[in-house]
C-alpha cells in the first residue's frame, strides 16, 4: 500500500518547521513503509460514486478485523508527528463500522501507546462507544507530574453524538490547537458536533512527545477493546486546524438519511419518547398489524384540487380490533389542508351540544398529490391502526395500539425512530412506520385510513382520539420533512412546523365548529322565536316597574360621566331616601352604637320564631309592637312609656332584663334612653358614603371593564388605542368591543363551573364527579346563548357525557340519587333556593321540603324516583341525648316521588303545557318552568348574579338563597329582570346596561374594605383566582404552559376511567391533579404550581357541590404562593419567551421601560416617586444590557423527552422522570441570554415587585 | 383590626371555643396538643403488619392464605406484630394497633382515601373538610404565628379544608428538600436581591388603612415573616444530631423528624405521607408483583415510627403528641394470581401512639384470617372521634357549612377504652 500524499489536501508548513501532512488512501496492496500486523485486508470496496460523489467508481479501502489488526509506521525523523503548544492538528478518516463493542475506545489513528499498559499517548483519534453510537474522540497525554492522581494526565474530548453501524461510510474529523482547550472541534458527516473534555479535563499543558510509532486501527499491543472493526479510507494527519467550512464540505452523499436509533441514558438527557419500538417480554406489547386488503376511499371524483377530503364512518360498532372487511358508509365528511390530523370537527346534536361518535370509528382521507420524480421517504403515524395507500397500493401500515398496562418500562422509550436532524419525534401514544417510495413525477392518489379508538372489551373502549395522525414526506436528497398534501406548499413537519400547523388547524376547526353549532341552533329557531314572543307578550301584560325620577337637587352627571341610565336613577332614589333618614337621625349612630347593645344583650332570646314572650327586638316593627306582657317595648320619643327601658333599668330580680348575668351598664342605659328620646331611628343601612364618587379615570375604567369582561388586564395596544380615542362614547364602544371579544367566554367560566358544580376528574370518576361539561358551557358563552336556551340545554342533559356535552352535568359518581343532587344545583343556580339540606330532610332554615327536591329529580330522571335509606335521616337516630331534633323528615325512606313541578310560587305548571318544546317530555317541562317569563324569580336570580359579578355585591346579598337574604334594591332588581326578558334573555343586554351606568364607572374609594350597599362609592375589588392567574400571565407576557391535563397521555385507559382536558390556555381549563394515590409518578408539577395559586385565591380543584359566592378574604398563603411559589418564579424570571424580555430589549430608556411595565401590570403610569425608584434600579447597565444570544448548549444527543403516563407510572424509573420534571418546573425556563445577567436580575426584581404589589391583584 | 381578628383572617389564629356548648359529663376528653398523621397510601395490609396471623404461602402452586411473614413478640404481652416491625415491637406499650377498623369502600383508592380523611361518604351537597382541617379549625395552631396544619406529601382534595375554606387548609411540601410551597425562597435568589425586591415593593402603590388592599398587604407581611428564619429554621434538619437523624431512617424517617420539629415550632397537625413508591413500585398497593418488596416498606415504616416514638418520648413530647398511622383500607389474607393482595375493608388496622391515651398494644379482634371483626368494631367516624377527642376537640359542637350545621363526625364515638 502506498503512502500517498493526496493532492486533495493542501500542504502547509506549521509549528517547528516545514513539515508536510501525512495521509493514507488504501489503493492496491500493502506498501513497505507501512507494516501490517494481524488481519488487515486490502482491495476492499471504499466509498464510491454515485453514493459518495467525491470518490471514483473503483475506490478502495482497507478492512481491520478488530482483533489487533493494524498498520504501523515508525516515528518520522523530521518530527512531522511531533506536536507541542501552539501547534495545530487535524485528524480525519472515512469510516465504515462492522459492529461496535459496548464500552470500547477503538483507535483510528494514534501515536504512542503501542505497548500493553503504556500511557505515552502523543495524540490519537479514536471512536468511543457511547449509548450505542461511535463518537469521535481525541486523546492525548501530558508528561507525568508529581501529585497527579487518577486520570489527571489524560485529556480526552469526545463528541456527544456519533455514527452507528448502518452499513454506510461516514466521515469523522477532529481538530485542535495544543495549549488551547477551547480550540477543539469535532465533525461527523460534515456536521460540527459539540463535545466535552473529560478524564483530566481541558488543559493548557503541552502533549507528551516521544519516539513511539504511529498506528492505524489498534493500540496497546493490539488489545481487542482498542481495535477498530470495519473499513478505513482516507486517513490523514494535518499540521493545521482545517477550518470548519472546509471540513463540513468533505462529506457528500446522495443516499437518503437512514433511520438512526440513538439511545442515551436518562441522566444525560432527562425526558421522553414514544412506542415506536415494541416492548419485549412484557404485557404491554405492540399491537398486531392491521390486515388491509384495499383502500376504502373511493370518492376521487369528489376530491377537490388542493384539498384533502376526509370521510368519517361512525356507524360501525366492532366488538374486536379488526380492520373493517367492507367499505363502511360515510356518515360525515369535511376538507382538510394536508394529511395532518389532530381532531375532527366536533359532532353537535340538538341545538348545538357536543355529541359522541362512539369508539371506535373509521376515518379515511384522500387527496391528489403531485410529487417530484425521485426516491422519497414516506412516514405514517397514527394513534389507532393506520394504513397509507398510494395509487390504490398499500405502502405503509401502523399496528393496533398495545394492550394497556401500568408498569411498562420507561426504558422502552430508549428506542425511537429518528429520520434526520430536524425529524419530529412521535408524541406519546403514536405508532409509526416509514418507507422509500419512488415517484414518476406525476399526480398520485393518496389515501390515509385509520381506526379511531380501540375496543378493550365489549363494554369498554378507549377514547376515540386521532393523536397525531400524519402522513409526511421527505423528498429525495432532502433531510427535512413536510406533511403530505395537495397544496402548492405543504406544512413543514418538524416541531415548530407542527405547532404552527396545529394552531392553524385548531383555529380553522373552531370556526367550523362555530358554524355547525349555529346551523344546529337554527333547526329550533321557530320554537325559540315563539318563546321570545311569549316573553314580549308577558312584558306587555304586566305593569312596568317605574324608573324613579332623579331626586331634586341630586348631583349626577358631572364629574366626568358621559352616560346616565335608569340604573343610576334607582341608585339615586335609594340613596336620597337614605340621606333623608340619616338627616332625621340624632347624633347617635344606630348601627355603631345602639345595635351592638341590642344584639349582645337582647337578641339571644328575642328574635326568630322562638322569641321569648313573643317579643322581637331584631326589627323596629317588632320593638314597636312589643311582646305578650308589657305592651310596646319602645315608644319613640317617650322613654317613660317604653317597656324596654323599664326592664333594663329594673333592679327587681323577677323583672330585670337580661335575666341572667350583669345587666346593662349605666352608660348603655343612658344611651338607649337618649336614642328613644330622639325618636328611636332605626335606619335600614349601616353608615356609608352618601356622596356620589366621581367617574374613575379612563385607565381605571379600562382595567376594570377589561378584567370584568375578558378576565385579563388591557394589553399595551388596547391601552394605547383607548387613550388615543377622543370620542365622547369611547367607554360605550370599549364595552361593546369587549362583550363581543371571544375571551369573554373564558372570563365567565369560573362562575358557571362553580354554580353548576362542574367536577370532572382526569382519573377514575370518584368524588361526585361529573363529565367535563365545561366545553358545553364555554361554547354556550362563546355563542352568547340566551340564558333560557342555556338552561334548557342543560336540563335536557344532551350529547356526550364524557367529552363535553351537557349530559356530563347529569353524571354524579358515587351518589345514591344523582338527579337529586342535580336538583339542588338547579334550584340554587336558577331559583335562588338553597335546597342543600332538603336533599336528605326538610330544610330546617328555609321552607324547602325534601319532597320538592325529589320531584325535580323525578323530572330530570323522567320517571318516579325512590328515596333510598341513604338519602334520608332516621328520626330515631337523630342525635342522642333526648334533644328535640332540629330537622324534620316528612318524606319516608322508600317513598317514590313522581315527576312534577314543586314550586308553584314561581310558575304554575300549566305554563309548560303551552310553552314547552315537547310538553310530554318531563325535562322539557322542567326547563320551561325554570325559564318561562312568568317565572320572575329566574330572571331576578340571573340578573342578580350578573350584577354581583360586576358590582362586587348582590342586590340580593346571597345569590343562591333569596329566602334568607336581604334585598337592598328590590325595584331595581325587578326592573333589571324585566330588561333580561326584554333583551331576549341575553346576559350581555343586561351587562351592557350595568357597564354603562355611572354606578359601575365610579372612582374607587381606596379606603373601603367592602362594596357599600348603596353604591355611592366603589370599593377596590380583588381579582378572582382565575383573573389572578390569567391576568398575571397576560400582563407579564409569559406564555401559559403546563402539562396536558391528563394522566393518560398515550391513551391506553378506558374512556370511562380517563379523560384528557387538553392543553390549557386559561385557568378555567385546569382541574384537580387527582393524586389521591400519593404517587410521585402521577404528579403533574406544572399544573400543580398553577393550581396552588388558584386554590389560595378561592378556586376549587374539586367541585362536588355548587358554590354561589366565593370567599374573598385575604390569607397569608396568597401573597406567599405568588412571591415564592413556582408559578411566581415563572412570571418573574426573564426567559427567552417571556414578554418582558422583549420589552426590556426594546425599551428606549429605563423610564420608558418602567412606564410600560406599570401599564401592563397595574394599568397605570408610575407616580414620580415610583418612576424614580424603579428607574434608578434599572439605569445601571441599561446602555449595555443587550447581549448577543449564545447558542443553546447541547446537553446530549437529540432524543425525545421521556414521558410518564398511566401506562408506565409503576416503573420505578417513572418516579425519577417525574422528579426531574418537578425540578424543571421549579427551576423554570432558562434565563434569557439576550440580556446581560446582572441587569436582567435587576429587571426581574422590578417585575417581581410589580407582580407582588397588592395593587396588582385589585381593580 | 385587633391582633386576634387579624390572625383569624390569616387562618392562623386558634379557633378557641367559639361555640362553648355543654359537654356531657360522661364523655372522655384527651389532652393531646399535636397530631402527626402518617398516611400509608395504597392500603397497608394489616395481616402483613399489625394483625399477623398464621403464615401462608403466596408462591406455592396452590396458594395458602395467611400472613406473608412470621410474627414476633412485642413489649405488650400477647400482642404480636410482623417480624419486619422489630423496632416498633419494642415500643408497643406506647401504641395501640386498632385492628377492627372497617368500612365498605374498597373499589377505588381515591374514594376510600377521601373517606378516611374526612370521615364521611361523598355527598353532592358539601365538600367535607379533612381531619387536619377540622383540627386546625377548632384548635388553631399551638403557636398562633405558624400554620396550624401542614402536609408533607402531595396536595389533594381529600386533605383539604372543604367547606371550612382556605384559611383552614394546609401549607404543604412534597419532600424534605424542597421546603414548603410559597415560603421557600426560589433557588438562586440572594438575600440582597430579596431585600431589593422588598424595597421596591414597599414603595409601589399605597394602601389606605383599613382598606381591602391594606388587609392584603398585612397578609403579605405575615407571609414574608413566615418565609423568614423564625419559621423556616424548623425545616433545617441538619440542626439535628447525626445519630438522631439516623435513628429515624431514610427520607420517610426524615419527614417524621421534620414533623417533630414542626410540632416543637407550634404546628398543631401534620400529615406525613409515606409515598415513596419507588421502593417497591406500587407503595402499599401490593397487587401482584408489588408484594415482592413489601417488607422493605414495612421496615422503613418500622424504622421511622419507632424513631419518632422514641424521640418524642425522650423529649417528653409523646404524651402531648398523638401519632396516627392511617391508610385507606387493608388487604385480604388470600393472594392474587401473581402472589400479591387485593383490597379489604371489612377489617383492617390503623395505629395510634402517644397522645396521652391509655395504650394497650392492640384493640379489637379479628378472625383467623383477619377477614372479619370479631370484637370491638371501629367505624371510620369512631376512629375520627377518637382522634378528635384525644386532641380535646368537642365532637358535639357542629361545624358550619355556611348556615348549615354539620356534625364534626358522622355519628362517631371515641374508643372509650383508650381514655383513662
Amino acid at each position: 500500500m502506498p503512502l500517498v500524499r493526496l493532492g486533495l489536501f493542501a500542504c502547509l508548513t506549521a509549528g517547528l518547521g516545514a513539515q508536510e501532512n501525512a495521509a493514507w488512501s488504501f489503493r492496491g496492496e500493502a506498501q513497505p513503509d507501512l507494516q501490517a500486523s494481524g488481519a488487515v485486508t486490502f482491495v476492499q470496496p471504499g466509498p464510491r460514486r454515485p453514493d459518495y460523489p467525491t470518490f471514483d467508481l473503483k475506490n478502495q479501502a482497507a478492512r481491520f478485523d478488530g482483533k489487533g489488526a493494524r498498520l504501523m509506521l515508525a516515528d518520522s525523523p523530521d518530527h512531522r508527528f511531533d506536536f507541542t503548544n501552539g501547534d495545530a492538528i487535524t485528524l480525519e478518516a472515512w469510516v465504515k463500522l462492522d459492529g461496535l463493542r459496548k464500552g470500547s475506545n477503538v483507535y483510528l489513528i494514534g501515536k504512542g501507546r503501542t505497548k500493553a499498559g503504556s500511557s505515552n499517548q502523543n495524540w490519537a483519534l479514536r471512536l468511543r462507544e457511547m449509548y450505542g453510537s461511535a463518537c469521535p474522540s481525541f486523546l492525548f497525554a501530558t508528561t507525568p507530574a508529581a501529585g497527579d492522581q487518577g486520570d489527571d494526565r489524560w485529556h480526552r474530548w469526545t463528541t456527544k453524538r456519533g455514527l452507528v453501524d448502518d452499513g454506510r461510510w461516514h466521515h469523522v474529523a477532529v481538530s485542535y490547537v495544543f495549549g488551547d482547550p477551547a480550540s477543539v472541534r469535532g465533525y461527523v458527516d460534515g456536521e460540527e458536533i459539540q463535545g466535552a473534555w473529560d478524564m483530566g479535563g481541558a488543559t493548557r499543558e503541552a502533549p507528551l512527545v516521544d519516539d513511539d510509532a504511529v498506528w492505524l486501527g489498534s493500540s496497546m499491543a493490539g488489545s481487542p477493546n482498542n481495535s477498530f472493526t470495519g473499513w478505513l479510507d482516507e486517513v490523514a494527519v494535518h499540521r493545521r486546524a482545517i477550518p470548519a467550512k472546509e471540513l463540513t464540505g468533505r462529506f457528500r452523499t446522495t443516499l437518503p438519511p437512514l433511520a438512526v436509533a440513538v439511545a442515551t441514558p436518562r441522566d444525560a438527557s432527562a425526558n421522553a419518547g414514544n412506542d415506536s419500538a415494541p416492548a419485549t417480554g412484557h404485557k404491554a406489547t405492540q399491537g398486531a398489524a392491521p390486515v388491509v386488503k384495499a383502500s376504502s376511499f373511493t370518492a376521487w371524483d369528489q376530491v377537490r384540487p388542493g384539498e384533502v377530503l376526509v370521510q368519517l364512518a361512525t356507524q360501525w360498532k366492532p366488538e374486536k380490533n379488526l380492520w373493517p372487511a367492507d367499505a363502511l358508509p360515510t356518515t360525515e365528511s369535511y376538507a382538510a389542508p394536508a394529511f395532518g390530523f389532530l381532531r375532527p370537527p366536533h359532532l353537535y346534536v340538538a341545538t348545538g351540544v357536543r355529541g359522541d361518535r362512539g369508539s371506535p370509528y373509521f376515518f379515511r382521507a384522500g387527496a391528489k398529490v403531485t410529487l417530484p420524480a425521485g426516491k422519497h421517504r414516506l412516514l405514517l403515524r397514527g394513534r389507532g391502526a393506520a394504513a397509507l395507500f398510494i395509487d390504490d397500493r398499500l405502502v405503509l401500515t401502523t399496528p393496533f395500539p398495545p394492550a394497556g398496562s401500568d408498569d411498562k418500562p420507561i426504558k422502552v422509550q430508549d428506542k425511537f425512530l429518528d429520520l434526520g436532524p430536524a425529524f419530529r419525534f412521535a408524541p406519546p401514544g403514536n405508532r409509526e412506520a416509514w418507507c422509500e417510495f419512488t415517484s414518476d413525477g406525476r399526480e398520485h392518489r393518496i389515501a390515509l385510513e385509520t381506526i379511531v379508538g380501540y375496543v378493550i372489551n365489549p363494554k369498554s373502549r378507549r377514547r376515540a382520539e386521532l393523536g397525531e395522525t400524519v402522513a409526511a414526506i421527505s423528498l429525495a436528497g432532502s433531510q427535512t420533512w413536510s406533511l403530505l398534501g395537495p397544496g402548492a406548499t405543504t406544512p413543514t413537519y418538524d416541531d415548530a412546523g407542527w405547532s404552527r400547523y396545529a394552531a392553524q388547524e385548531e383555529a380553522r376547526l373552531t370556526a367550523l365548529d362555530d358554524r355547525h353549532r349555529a346551523d344546529a341552533r337554527a333547526t329550533e329557531a321557530d320554537y325559540w322565536r315563539k318563546r321570545r314572543e311569549a316573553g314580549q307578550a308577558w312584558l306587555r301584560s304586566t305593569p312596568e316597574i317605574p324608573v324613579p325620577t332623579f331626586p331634586a337637587g341630586f348631583i349626577y352627571g358631572p364629574q366626568g360621566f358621559t352616560t346616565l341610565n335608569p340604573i343610576d336613577a334607582f341608585i339615586a332614589d335609594k340613596l336620597a331616601a337614605y340621606r333623608a333618614e340619616v338627616g332625621r337621625q340624632s347624633d347617635l349612630d344606630f348601627h355603631r352604637e345602639v345595635w351592638p347593645i341590642l344584639e349582645s344583650k337582647c337578641l339571644e332570646c328575642h328574635q326568630g320564631s322562638k322569641a321569648k314572650g313573643g317579643l322581637h327586638l331584631d326589627t323596629r316593627a317588632g320593638a314597636l309592637k312589643g311582646g305578650e306582657s308589657d305592651g310596646p317595648a319602645i315608644v319613640p320619643g317617650d322613654p317613660s312609656k317604653s317597656a324596654l327601658l323599664a326592664r333594663i333599668c329594673s333592679t327587681d330580680d323577677e323583672a330585670k332584663m337580661p335575666p341572667k348575668g350583669p345587666g346593662l351598664a349605666v352608660a348603655e342605659q343612658a344611651l338607649l334612653r337618649r336614642w328613644i328620646q330622639d325618636g328611636a331611628h332605626w335606619p335600614e343601612f349601616r353608615p356609608q358614603p352618601t356622596q356620589l364618587a366621581p367617574a374613575c379615570s379612563d385607565l381605571a375604567f379600562l382595567r376594570r371593564v377589561t378584567y370584568d369582561v375578558v378576565g385579563v388586564p388591557p394589553s399595551a395596544a388596547e391601552i394605547a388605542a383607548f387613550e388615543a380615542d377622543g370620542s365622547p362614547d369611547k367607554r360605550s364602544r370599549a364595552i361593546d368591543r369587549l362583550l363581543a371579544d371571544p375571551r369573554a367566554a373564558d372570563a365567565a367560566m369560573g362562575l358557571w363551573q362553580d354554580l353548576l358544580a362542574e367536577n370532572p376528574n382526569i382519573l377514575n370518576p370518584t368524588l361526585n364527579n361529573t363529565g367535563p361539561f365545561r366545553w358545553w358551557i364555554h361554547e354556550s358563552l362563546r355563542d352568547h346563548k340566551p340564558l333560557d336556551l342555556f338552561v334548557t340545554e342543560l336540563v335536557r342533559l344532551q350529547g356526550s357525557e364524557r367529552f363535553g356535552g351537557s349530559a356530563g352535568f347529569g353524571m354524579a359518581s358515587q351518589n345514591d340519587v344523582p338527579m337529586a343532587a342535580k336538583a339542588t344545583v338547579l334550584t340554587t343556580a336558577f331559583l335562588g333556593v338553597d335546597a342543600k339540606c332538603a336533599r336528605c330532610h326538610d330544610s330546617p332554615a328555609t321552607s324547602t321540603k325534601q319532597e320538592q327536591v325529589f320531584a325535580l329529580a323525578a323530572l330530570l330522571e323522567t320517571k318516579g324516583v325512590q328515596v333510598p335509606a341513604t338519602s334520608s335521616v332516621a328520626m330515631d337516630k337523630l342525635r342522642e341525648g333526648g334533644r328535640k331534633p332540629l330537622i324534620e323528615v316528612t318524606l319516608a325512606p322508600g317513598a317514590t316521588v313522581q315527576p312534577h313541578w314543586p314550586f308553584p310560587e314561581f310558575a304554575t305548571e300549566s305554563v309548560a303545557d303551552a310553552l314547552a318544546r315537547d310538553p310530554h317530555d318531563p325535562r322539557d317541562r322542567l326547563a320551561t318552568l325554570l325559564t318561562a317569563p312568568t317565572n320572575e324569580r329566574f330572571a331576578q336570580v340571573m340578573v342578580n348574579r350578573l350584577w354581583t359579578q360586576l358590582m362586587g355585591r348582590g342586590l340580593v346579598e346571597q345569590s343562591g338563597d333569596f329566602e334568607r337574604s336581604r334585598q337592598t334594591h328590590p325595584a331595581l332588581l325587578r326592573w333589571l329582570a324585566r330588561e333580561l326578558v326584554r333583551g331576549g334573555y341575553e346576559a350581555d343586554h343586561v351587562r351592557r346596561l350595568i357597564l354603562n351606568s355611572q354606578a359601575y364607572q365610579r372612582a374607587d374609594d381606596a379606603s373601603l374594605r367592602t362594596q357599600p350597599e348603596l353604591y355611592a362609592a366603589r370599593a377596590p375589588r380583588r381579582l378572582t383566582a382565575e383573573q389572578v392567574v390569567d391576568g398575571l400571565f397576560a400582563a407579564t407576557g409569559k406564555p401559559f404552559r403546563t402539562e396536558e391535563v391528563s394522566l393518560d397521555i398515550d391513551g391506553i385507559r378506558e374512556s370511562d376511567n380517563s379523560i384528557s382536558l387538553g392543553d390549557p390556555t386559561r385557568a378555567w381549563m385546569l382541574t384537580s391533579t387527582s393524586n389521591e394515590r400519593d404517587r410521585p409518578a402521577l404528579a403533574l408539577p406544572r399544573i400543580q404550581a398553577v393550581c396552588d395559586v388558584l386554590a389560595a385565591f378561592g378556586w376549587r380543584a374539586s367541585r362536588p357541590d355548587p358554590l354561589s359566592d366565593r370567599d374573598h378574604a385575604a390569607n397569608s398563603l396568597q401573597p406567599a404562593i405568588l412571591a415564592n411559589g413556582v408559578m411566581g418564579t415563572w412570571l418573574t424570571a426573564l426567559s427567552d419567551d417571556h414578554g418582558a424580555t422583549t420589552l426590556c430589549r426594546e425599551a428606549t430608556s429605563p423610564e420608558a421601560l418602567v412606564e410600560s411595565l406599570f401599564l401592563r401590570v397595574l394599568t397605570r403610569r408610575p407616580t414620580p416617586a415610583e418612576l424614580r425608584r424603579y428607574a434608578d434600579r434599572l439605569r445601571p447597565g441599561f446602555a449595555t444590557r443587550l447581549t448577543q444570544p449564545t447558542e443553546q448548549r447541547m446537553t446530549g444527543p437529540r432524543r425525545p423527552a421521556y414521558y410518564v403516563s398511566w401506562s408506565n407510572h409503576l416503573d420505578k424509573d417513572a418516579t425519577l422522570v417525574r422528579q426531574q420534571e418537578s425540578e424543571d418546573a421549579r427551576r423554570g425556563d432558562p434565563a434569557t441570554t439576550r440580556l446581560e445577567a446582572g441587569w436582567r436580575q435587576r429587571a426581574e426584581d422590578a417585575l417581581w415587585a410589580l407582580v407582588n404589589s397588592p395593587e396588582a391583584l385589585y381593580h | 383590626m385587633d391582633r386576634r381578628t387579624f390572625l383569624t383572617a390569616l387562618g392562623l389564629a386558634p379557633f378557641a371555643a367559639q361555640l362553648p356548648g355543654a359537654t356531657p359529663l360522661h364523655l372522655p376528653k384527651g389532652k393531646a396538643e399535636h397530631c402527626i398523621f402518617i398516611w400509608l397510601g395504597g392500603g397497608m395490609g394489616q395481616i402483613d403488619t399489625f394483625d399477623p396471623k398464621a403464615v401462608g404461602d403466596n408462591q406455592a402452586a396452590k396458594k395458602k392464605a395467611g400472613s406473608l411473614y412470621p410474627s414476633i413478640e412485642t413489649s405488650v404481652a400477647g400482642v404480636r406484630v410482623c417480624e419486619h416491625l422489630p423496632r416498633t415491637a419494642k415500643l408497643m406499650e406506647h401504641m395501640t394497633a386498632v385492628r377492627s377498623v372497617q368500612h365498605k369502600v374498597i373499589d377505588e383508592h381515591a374514594f376510600a382515601t377521601n373517606l378516611v380523611h374526612t370521615g364521611r361518604m361523598v355527598s353532592g351537597n358539601a365538600l367535607y373538610p379533612s381531619i387536619g382541617s377540622i383540627v386546625a379549625h377548632r384548635r388553631g395552631a399551638v403557636d398562633p404565628t405558624v400554620p396550624a396544619y401542614m402536609l408533607i406529601g402531595f396536595p389533594n382534595v381529600s386533605r383539604g379544608p372543604g367547606f371550612l375554606g382556605v384559611k383552614d387548609g394546609y401549607v404543604y411540601l412534597v419532600d424534605t428538600q424542597s421546603g414548603p410551597a410559597g415560603f421557600t425562597r426560589p433557588d438562586g435568589l440572594t438575600s440582597d436581591r430579596e431585600s431589593a425586591r422588598r424595597a421596591l415593593l414597599a414603595g409601589t402603590g399605597e394602601a389606605a388603612a383599613g382598606s381591602a388592599l391594606a388587609e392584603y398587604a398585612d397578609a403579605q407581611k405575615e407571609a414574608f415573616r413566615l418565609a423568614g428564619p423564625s419559621f423556616m429554621r424548623h425545616f433545617d434538619l441538619s440542626k439535628e444530631p447525626a445519630d438522631l437523624r439516623a435513628s429515624y431512617g431514610g427520607e420517610f424517617g426524615q419527614r417524621c423528624l421534620l414533623a417533630r420539629r414542626l410540632i416543637e415550632g407550634g404546628v398543631r397537625f401534620i400529615e406525613v405521607s409515606h409515598n415513596l413508591n419507588f421502593i417497591n413500585g406500587t407503595g402499599w398497593d401490593v397487587h401482584n408483583d408489588g408484594i415482592t418488596h413489601q417488607h422493605t416498606l414495612i421496615r422503613e415504616l418500622d424504622h421511622a415510627l419507632a424513631g419518632l416514638t422514641a424521640d418524642l418520648k425522650s423529649k417528653g413530647l409523646l404524651d402531648k403528641t398523638l401519632i396516627v398511622v392511617a391508610t385507606e383500607f387493608g388487604r385480604p389474607a388470600e393472594f392474587d394470581g401473581r402472589g400479591g393482595r387485593g383490597h379489604q375493608g371489612s377489617a383492617f388496622s390503623m395505629v395510634l401512639a402517644g397522645g396521652g391515651l391509655r395504650h394497650r398494644g392492640a384493640y379489637g379482634v379479628t378472625d383467623d384470617l383477619s377477614k372479619k371483626v370479631l370484637q370491638d368494631p371501629v367505624s371510620v367516624p369512631d376512629f375520627h372521634a377518637t382522634i378528635l377527642t384525644a386532641l380535646g376537640v368537642d365532637t358535639h359542637v357542629d361545624l358550619k357549612d355556611g348556615a348549615r350545621p354539620v356534625p364534626v363526625t358522622d355519628g362517631g364515638k371515641p374508643i372509650g377504652a383508650l381514655f383513662a
